[in-house]
């Protein structure tokens, strides 16, 4: 009766009891114990699912991989071969230029959105629903309707035809490609930052306003020397959330280049991975992109968070 | 400031409407007529050549795939998920804090670095359905993972588990519960908000998601939703009505559910970005 005895005490309710003479261990240990059974399925999932494949990954990246025939080792090979891959290149390119511009944007709109909608006024629940819906819709739905939107005959440039504007053929274009992928993610980005904002501005004590407006600050200067400077953990904290999730496209390309390929203009890196390991099966290369690709992300983060101390207040 | 408000909020809108008054037209009218004009008639034939198109399944299959993958993968989170946040909130352990860390850290790590590494495991992972004789082709590599715990739930239900008062538990062990029963009586009731919470976000994250069943299905009748909705997209180039048609019906669950549900998503995001 050794380990049947330890799952009994999950049932009985003099379990706890029994264990206590039986392992004559501290209230310590055994709550220890408890502990690691309710944390059985997340160690296993880190371990097999998270930490394991992730040091498996930069194994593999060492290797060339079809899955028909053995891996062979081949050393850094494919990190060499990828520096002078035009398309990977391009893609790390086209993600650099996605995330310099669609993580500031998003975060300056919602931080004009969010004030704007901080107010109690009549149906601003009914105004909220509208600004927050893109947050719950798929990105492939999404991308259909814009690559709509965008099409020679879309609403776009029948809008824009009003102001006698020609015509563009916006993703198809190889310079308008990315900023209309850029305008579509930002434009669905949008309520998850307003909704984090907002939580912000109403943690703002309003004696703070009420103290600088007898000092006589006007709206403005109430903006930049109260809401900014006490709203920076909110937008540091959307920011990073932004960043991993912007190295992360891939839906809007995806549906927005089929049923081709994306060309040069709007390859992603995650799209580079998809296309390397499960169109070509080259399960090397592909890891070795997305060792890349994690590196470069991990860097990114670690020089974020680094700018933390000169920018952000803590309460 | 209202009124810019409201002008700005049918701004948002307006790829719906679009997406809504293309649906309802004809394919003549859609080139012909101005853009966000109302349709001549309410062509709602263009739903059911939509739900109809192809030739073996419908797109009621795509859509129970869809409800199948992300309930399972619901249920997985929100019970694994709930007792590791049990865990971190309640019990004193070695090594607590760097577990913590550690499955904070994943949340930072972007997960297509074991896109590769965990397609070969479920490659040698046996399963005697299937064509291929392993997990690959099946919707299991779609869900299972789930069952594993996960960063977001967790740290979710730990913020909110060290709000519970202990000495409610503490009243549980006085009249003998031991910890399972303390958490399933006292804890997991308590936080039914916060459980819908993660519910409702990882219902929509799988609904949602593209990349993993891309990977993952290889026949049309095991397709999702937006992988059957990305499918339609390559076979039906230019019938634009029929597209927004599949379009806005994918989207509507996720849409009901938010204007159901509004205040969950944002609890969502408020608890787990700010209380960090």
């Amino acid at each position: 009766m050794t380990s049947p005895a330890r799952l009994g005490g999950l049932a009985e309710p003099a379990g706890p009891r029994l264990g206590r003479a039986r392992s004559g261990r501290s209230p310590r240990a055994r709550e220890a114990r408890w502990a690691w059974l309710f944390l059985a399925p997340t160690i296993i999932g880190l371990a097999v699912l998270s930490a394991g494949p992730i040091l498996a990954a930069l194994g593999i990246s060492l290797t060339k991989w079809d899955m028909l025939t053995p891996p062979q080792v081949v050393g850094v090979d494919n990190y060499v071969a990828l520096l002078g891959d035009d398309r990977f290149l391009k893609a790390l390119r086209n993600t650099t230029f996605y995330t310099l511009v669609s993580v500031p944007l998003g975060l300056v709109l919602a931080l004009g959105l969010a004030t704007a909608l901080n107010q109690q006024i009549r149906g601003i629940a009914w105004i909220r629903t509208a600004y927050f819906l893109p947050l719950v819709t798929s990105a492939t739905a999404i991308a259909l309707v814009w690559l709509w939107i965008y099409s020679p005959t879309g609403l776009l440039n029948s809008f824009l035809g009003i102001f006698g504007i020609a015509p563009q053929r916006w993703v198809a274009d190889p310079t308008l490609a990315m900023p209309s992928i850029i305008a579509m993610s930002v434009w669905q980005g949008l309520p998850g930052n307003v909704i984090i904002f907002l939580a912000g501005l109403q943690g703002i004590p309003a004696e703070y306003y009420d103290a600088a407006s007898v000092d006589g600050a006007g709206r403005r200067s109430r903006f930049r020397k109260i809401t900014l400077p006490l709203l920076t953990p909110s937008i540091f904290f959307t920011g990073v959330l932004a960043l991993i999730g912007a190295f992360q496209v891939f839906d809007q390309v995806y549906v927005m280049a089929n049923p081709g390929k994306p060309s040069e203009a709007t390859i992603t890196l995650v799209y580079f991975i998809y296309e390397a390991g499960f169109r070509n099966f080259k399960m090397g290369y592909a890891s070795a992109a997305s060792w890349i690709m994690f590196l470069i992300v991990a860097v990114a983060t670690i020089l974020y968070f680094r700018t933390q101390n000169r920018w952000v207040h803590y309460q | 400031m209202y009124i810019s408000l409201i002008v700005g909020g049918l701004a948002m809108m307006i790829p719906f409407l679009w997406m809504l008054t293309t649906s309802l037209k004809t394919r003549a009218e859609v080139f012909s007529s101005p853009p966000l004009s109302f349709p001549s008639g309410l062509h709602w034939e263009n739903y059911s050549r939509m739900w109809f198109a192809l030739p073996d399944v419908t797109f009621g299959t795509f859509f129970q795939n869809s409800i199948v993958i992300a309930s399972l993968a619901t249920l997985g989170q929100v019970v694994t998920c709930s007792m590791a946040a049990y865990a971190f909130a309640v019990f004193d352990f070695r090594f607590k804090r760097v577990l913590f860390s550690l499955v904070l850290a994943t949340l930072i790590i972007p997960f297509q670095v074991v896109l590769v590494p965990n397609f070969i495991l479920y490659r040698y992972l046996p399963w005697p359905f299937s064509e291929s004789g392993n997990w690959i082709g099946t919707n299991l590599p779609l869900w299972v993972w789930a069952f594993f715990g996960g960063a977001f739930g967790t740290f979710l239900l730990r913020q909110f588990f060290l709000t519970i008062p202990s000495e409610l538990a503490d009243a549980a062990r006085v009249d003998g519960a031991n910890p399972w029963q303390v958490f399933l009586r006292v804890y997991v009731p308590l936080a039914r908000p916060a459980l819908a919470t993660l519910a409702i976000f990882q219902f929509m994250w799988s609904w949602n998601d593209l990349l993993d069943p891309l990977i993952y299905l290889r026949d049309l009748p095991t397709y999702t939703t937006t992988v059957g909705l990305a499918f339609f997209q390559g076979q039906f180039v230019g019938k634009w009505p029929e597209m927004m048609a599949g379009a806005l019906v994918s989207l509507l669950p996720m849409i009901i559910l938010f204007v159901i549900a509004q205040k969950y998503f944002v609890r969502g995001i408020t608890l787990s970005g700010l209380k960090g």
